[in-house]
């Protein structure tokens, strides 16, 4: 402690020398008794005798303080002493220990700064220890109080003053000040704040005295700045929000704050950070105004100077400096409660209105040039964020990633500042070099390209009069490093990965590009030739920001085959470009060709070791397979000069041999297209194209690939010529049923894919050529396609002829092939929804098309039946009753004994519901004596549901949803390898009954994270099957629309479904409930009316692309409707829902 | 030949989600190798901020695969096992 140096008033009135420091130790005592203690600081004007007694306080005090327990006599020692000190209730001015003030008194006249800081060392400590005891508070407060008396001020304000080099009187009396401000929590922090002019005397200054030396500052020694900023975070703790507003605007104090922070020891940062973002940050009372005092752009500056701190020896487990800096920061720069952010109006800048007033003449005349400020933010943007725009250049978002985030973070949520930030920092390009800063410049390019548009452009709910600057626009969706040269060079770089990053950027660019494009083509919009204008001057912007398609294409050929990812990224700009700027890609005469075959032939060729890599390379050929949807030319059928098969066969290949797990969706889309447009297979729509084939060619395969191999060029040479001229074979199919005159007289429509009949005139050829390996794998292959091709509802007996007219040729020693069994027995279940969709236009279906198709499909009402009802399980079985008796535990469990007997609990009749009870609980009797595996849960099951049931046994018949979850969750207590297994049994030991209102399990379900890492969905599919059979009748209805603390379980149910990751066979259980509540009656009117169904189901209709899925929805509405309360949805619609 | 749609569904998202990123940065670190350690020894990489910028920058090329698709990719598995 500072205490040590004297520099007393014994030097004054000498001339100034150096003054020799004289290491003056204080002697001090033991102290035994309160009038012992009370004799050594009454007051004596000898200082070596006060200094003694001051020291053996403190000495006293600091063994009080880091005493643990068994000290009250010592404690009583204070307490007596403080009693015997507590003034008269009657003075006018109370001092407490009015002795250690007259010696601070004496001390400060003489200049004594050894008393001086003794005493404040002295009354540090005793407040400190006074506040640990709750019988002792009103002697700290009296103590407080005497210390915002005038006299005390003075010494206070005198102390704080003290020269810089006086450290040993300036922060002991800093930190009485500390213990001052919160005592008692903060009791006297208010009058104290009104002494502002002595207590905060000198603040600022004491901030800036920092720690001195190549040592780490103490912990045990802290600085005088470290203990002034401890006293300001206690005073901004306790002041209250007037105040603290006004210690914020003493701009000295809060600048000094932030000054040398850099430089601040690491617990003093793990203090001030926390503090102030609680304190003042966090504080909802303290006026914004007072936030952006203490947030202004150079402490912003200061604050970020953290990121590079490096006196940080913080462990792996807490956050570092860097991190909290970080935090702060985000905090400070996102939240708009915080003072810093300000409301902007997106890609508009602070002098463009988007709702001007122009007169419709100006407009239609001179279109955006009517707009004065549609040009006028090239060079520069104003900004409502001055403070955040001063402060982001300051920041190096290229070689730090959260620096990067922070920019990031704070762009999303002050658009404006994207466009003023890279105009005014146009001295950093993005001139190609491989080097760690070019690579965090990409990144950080990438991530603000990726940044979403704001609504309307504007942030604003409304749709603006005007489209925003195009400039602004541009500028957001390729800020200006991304100019044309700079990304071509980037494109043709020697290092590929350079041309990667480009690539991506250019990839997200133009999504984003798309996106812009529809907002300005949004129907919505007043003035739509304005917003044209807008889109076209948007698009001739990017083009000339962008590098041509043709460099694309160029850049894309150069990459060698191995790098799946690049190739990936480059095939998916260019069919992007496509997609948004059609005009621009097709003007390059782009021949996608020769690639889709190279493609082909990696993906037929199977060199990928990884499926993985397999499905990374279908996306590029997916992406290939659209181009070639937009060229009208591309040649499907036909061998190139480089491959042995056509594009079409290899694609086909591609499908069968993909590896298990990877989808094929798109590419069989194609294949469908192709296939139905020259007429392969039969256009119609229940049709499912060329499964039959494909399935037939896997079979094969999956036996021996080598026998698939020897099928390919044969399958090859008739697909061509299938394509080449259908109307052939569709002649000869007419031939072929004049052969068989009893189909022909009953007039039925004969289907059969045409390629079976070209298979069927081809197979000749292989037979004259002696080709005896591919007439081997043909007899496999045939057979099967042409079985499979009858399971899917082609014309069997015109099948049969076609094999029987094969079968000579084949190798059929056995002559099976001939007869008509020889199609049977084949079973091909390939899809639960008739599949109509069969669009295909560069992958993406269009609206209309999809339109088109809707209208083609439509569900009645007994088909949906068919797909949705779900027979009642619950159904009361009497005979369960006797049944169960003669069985073995085994048999009871694992055959459905017990769940007939508890089912029997949702029974209509009284009778019925108390034998079951009481046969339930001799079953878990008797499960228990078994020797039954898993007898303990079933038998706690069962137990608890009898105890469940009992109190309401005569009332009626038990909730749906109990029976259910019980039937339903038996079959998991008696499987221990279940996935919910660890969920029912914590549930079953929760307590011996359970509610009655309450859906067991349901919550856990929903809410939890599944016991086994992936098993969610599973989870799901055994929870809608038992809220299916819970929901029976009206009683039951209502439980699922009954408010919750989550939310009625049918509104979540509803929300679960919008899981975009959820299949189609939950899906549809999601549909069967429903299903279910329309069978109840209210249930339509209910679903309606509390749960907006039809918007609910609009809303799934509309995102769905399968229209065979589209008319489950529509079929589904259309029953609600026909079962609901119509008056009654009518009027509460206002007549919105009205047929 | 479907893929198996329990085995597809068993795949929590983040799953899903985390098995992508490492295979995107495994296939990104084996085509850019070369040019990976050439940044590396590049004047301006300081491991301390270097390291995670870069790491950062190869993977987040992941955003611009919609969660289908990454699911696609690391569902794929060899046909021998199936």
């Amino acid at each position: 402690m500072g205490k040590r140096f004297d520099r007393g008033g014994d030097a004054s009135g000498a001339p100034r020398k150096r003054v020799k420091v004289v290491h003056e130790a204080p002697t001090s005592e033991d102290i035994h008794t309160s009038r012992q203690l009370r004799q050594l600081l009454a007051f004596d004007q000898d200082p070596a005798r006060s200094r003694h007694g001051l020291q053996s306080f403190k000495l006293y005090l600091e063994e009080l303080l880091g005493a643990t327990s068994d000290h009250d006599d010592r404690a009583k020692i204070l307490k007596d002493y403080l009693h015997s000190e507590t003034p008269r209730e009657d003075e006018e001015t109370p001092v407490y220990l009015p002795d250690v003030m007259q010696t601070w008194s004496h001390a400060g006249q003489t200049g004594n700064d050894n008393i001086s800081s003794a005493v404040v060392v002295v009354l540090g400590l005793l407040l400190k220890v006074l506040s640990r005891s709750y019988d002792m508070i009103p002697y700290g407060l009296g103590i407080c109080r005497t210390l915002l008396q005038k006299r005390q001020q003075e010494l206070i304000s005198k102390n704080l003053a003290a020269d810089k080099g006086k450290a040993f009187v300036i922060a002991p009396t800093l930190r009485l000040l500390k213990e001052a401000v919160s005592f008692d929590g903060g009791a006297i922090a208010r009058p104290l704040f009104r002494a502002r002019a002595s207590m905060l005397k000198s603040l600022a200054r004491n901030m800036g005295i920092i720690h001195m030396g190549d040592e780490k500052e103490d912990l045990r020694r802290p600085s005088t700045r470290t203990t002034a900023i401890s006293f300001f975070l206690s005073a901004i703790k306790y002041l209250h929000p007037d105040a603290k507003k006004e210690l914020l605007s003493q701009r000295d104090i809060v600048s000094a704050l932030t000054r040398d922070v850099k430089q601040d020891p690491p617990y003093l940062l793990k203090e001030l950070l926390p503090g102030l973002k609680d304190h003042v940050l966090m504080d909802d009372k303290l006026a914004r105004e007072a936030k952006s005092h203490l947030l202004n752009a150079s402490t912003l500056v200061r604050l970020s100077a953290l990121y590079q701190y490096r006196l940080d020896a913080s462990t792996e487990d807490e956050p570092s400096i860097a991190d909290l800096a970080h935090e702060f920061l985000l905090t400070a720069c996102t939240n708009p409660a915080c003072g810093v952010l300000r409301q902007d109006a997106g890609f508009y800048p602070k002098e463009a209105d988007p709702n001007t007033v122009i007169p419709t003449v100006e407009l239609d005349d001179l279109g955006l040039e009517a707009v004065a400020w549609m040009n006028k933010f090239k060079n520069e943007v104003p900004v409502r964020n001055y403070t955040l725009s001063n402060f982001l250049p300051n920041l190096r978002p290229w070689s730090n990633v959260k620096q990067s985030e922070l920019m990031i973070a704070i762009f999303n949520v002050a658009p404006e500042l994207v466009a003023n930030y890279f105009i005014n920092n146009k001295s950093f390009t993005f001139e190609p070099k491989l080097s760690a800063t070019w690579i965090g410049y990409a990144a950080f390019l990438f991530r603000a390209v990726t940044l979403p548009i704001p609504e309307n452009f504007c942030r604003a709910a409304t749709v603006p009069e005007l489209p925003p600057p195009t400039s602004v626009v541009i500028d957001n969706i390729l800020p200006l490093p991304l100019n044309q040269k700079v990304l071509m060079r980037c494109l043709t770089h020697k290092s590929n990965m350079i041309s990667f990053f480009a690539t991506r950027i250019l990839v997200v660019a133009i999504e984003k590009l798309d996106v812009a494009i529809k907002l300005h083509q949004d129907p919505s919009h007043s003035n739509k030739a304005i917003w044209s204008e807008a889109a076209r001057r948007l698009v001739d912007e990017f083009c000339q920001r962008s590098p041509s398609i043709k460099e694309m294409i160029n850049a894309y050929r150069s990459i060698p085959q191995a790098d799946l990812l690049h190739r990936e990224a480059a095939s998916r700009l260019l069919r992007l470009c496509y997609e948004v700027l059609p005009q621009v890609a097709l003007s390059a005469k782009f021949d996608v060709s020769p690639l889709l075959d190279t493609a082909l032939g990696r993906l037929s060729k199977q060199e990928l070791e990884d499926p993985r890599d397999f499905a990374l390379s279908l996306k590029e050929l997916e992406n290939l397979l659209a181009i070639a949807g937009y060229s009208p030319g591309m040649r499907w059928f036909g061998a190139s000069e480089t491959t042995t098969l056509s594009p079409f066969t290899l694609l086909l290949k591609v499908c069968v041999e993909a590896p298990h797990g990877v989808s094929l969706n798109a590419i069989r889309q194609v294949l469908d297209f192709v296939a139905t447009e020259q007429q392969v297979i039969p256009g119609k729509d229940d049709h499912p194209g060329l499964l039959p084939l494909i399935e037939a060619l896997q079979v094969v395969n999956n036996k021996s690939s080598d026998s698939a191999t020897r099928i390919w060029p044969f399958l090859d040479n008739c697909l061509t010529r299938c394509a080449n001229t259908p109307v052939k074979y569709l002649e000869k199919l007419q031939e072929l049923v004049q052969e068989l005159p009893d189909f022909a007289d009953e007039n039925k429509e004969a289907v059969v894919s045409p390629i079976a009949l070209a298979l069927m005139e081809q197979l000749p050829f292989v037979a004259k050529n002696g080709e005896k390996a591919a007439l081997k794998a043909l007899g496999r292959f045939l057979p099967t396609f042409l079985g499979l091709s009858a399971a899917v509802g082609e014309t069997r007996p015109l099948l049969s002829l076609i094999l029987t007219n094969m079968a000579t040729h084949l190798s059929d020693s056995k002559g099976k092939l001939g007869k008509a069994s020889a199609l049977e027995g084949f079973v091909f279940k390939y899809n639960v929804w008739p599949s109509t969709t069969k669009t295909f236009s560069g992958g993406k279906s269009t609206a209309a098309q999809r339109t088109q198709a809707t209208a083609s499909t439509s569900l009645d009402l007994t088909t949906l039946e068919s797909m949705l009802f779900v027979p009642d399980n619950l159904e009361a079985e009497n005979s369960a009753l006797t049944k169960w008796a003669s069985k073995t535990a085994d048999e009871l469990v694992d055959e459905g004994y017990t769940t007939s007997l508890i089912a029997l609990l949702a029974s209509e009749h009284i009778s019925m519901r108390k034998e079951a009870l009481v046969s339930i609980l001799k079953v878990a009797d008797k499960i228990k004596q078994s020797e039954y595996g898993e007898k303990e849960q079933v038998w706690l099951l069962l137990s608890e549901l009898a105890e469940t049931a009992r109190d309401s046994i005569t009332d009626g018949p038990l909730p749906s949803t109990i029976v259910a979850f019980a039937s339903h969750a038996l079959n998991i207590v008696r499987d221990p390898l279940h996935g919910l297994y660890p969920k029912v049994n914590v549930f079953l030991t929760r307590g011996p009954f359970w509610t009655l209102d309450k859906l067991p399990l349901v919550d856990d379900i929903l809410s939890e994270e599944p016991n086994v890492g992936d098993a969610f969905y599973t989870q799901i599919s055994w929870l809608l099957t038992y809220l299916i059979d819970g929901l029976r009748t009206t009683g039951d209805l209502e439980l699922y629309h009954k408010k919750r603390a989550k939310g009625p379980i049918l509104e979540r149910i509803l929300a679960l479904a919008t899981n975009p990751y959820m299949r189609l066979p939950l899906r549809t259980q999601v549909l069967r409930l429903l299903y279910r509540a329309t069978s109840i009656e209210g249930g339509s009117t209910t679903l309606t009316t509390r749960f907006g169904i039809v918007n609910w189901l609009d809303a799934r209709r509309s995102a769905c692309a399968d229209a065979s899925e589209v008319a489950v929805y529509e079929a589904l509405q259309r029953r609600i409707w026909e079962t609901c309360d119509r008056e009654k949805v009518k009027s509460w619609s206002k007549g919105g829902i009205d047929n | 030949m479907a893929p198996s749609e329990e085995q597809q569904q068993h795949l929590a998202d983040k799953q899903v989600s985390a098995e992508f990123t490492s295979y995107y940065l495994q296939r990104a670190t084996q085509e850019f190798a070369e040019d990976l350690d050439k940044v590396r020894t590049a004047d301006d990489f300081k491991a301390d901020n270097a390291l995670p910028m870069l790491i950062s920058a190869l993977q987040q090329g992941t955003a611009m695969f919609s969660p289908e698709e990454q699911r696609r990719i690391v569902t794929a598995e060899k046909k021998s096992s199936s």
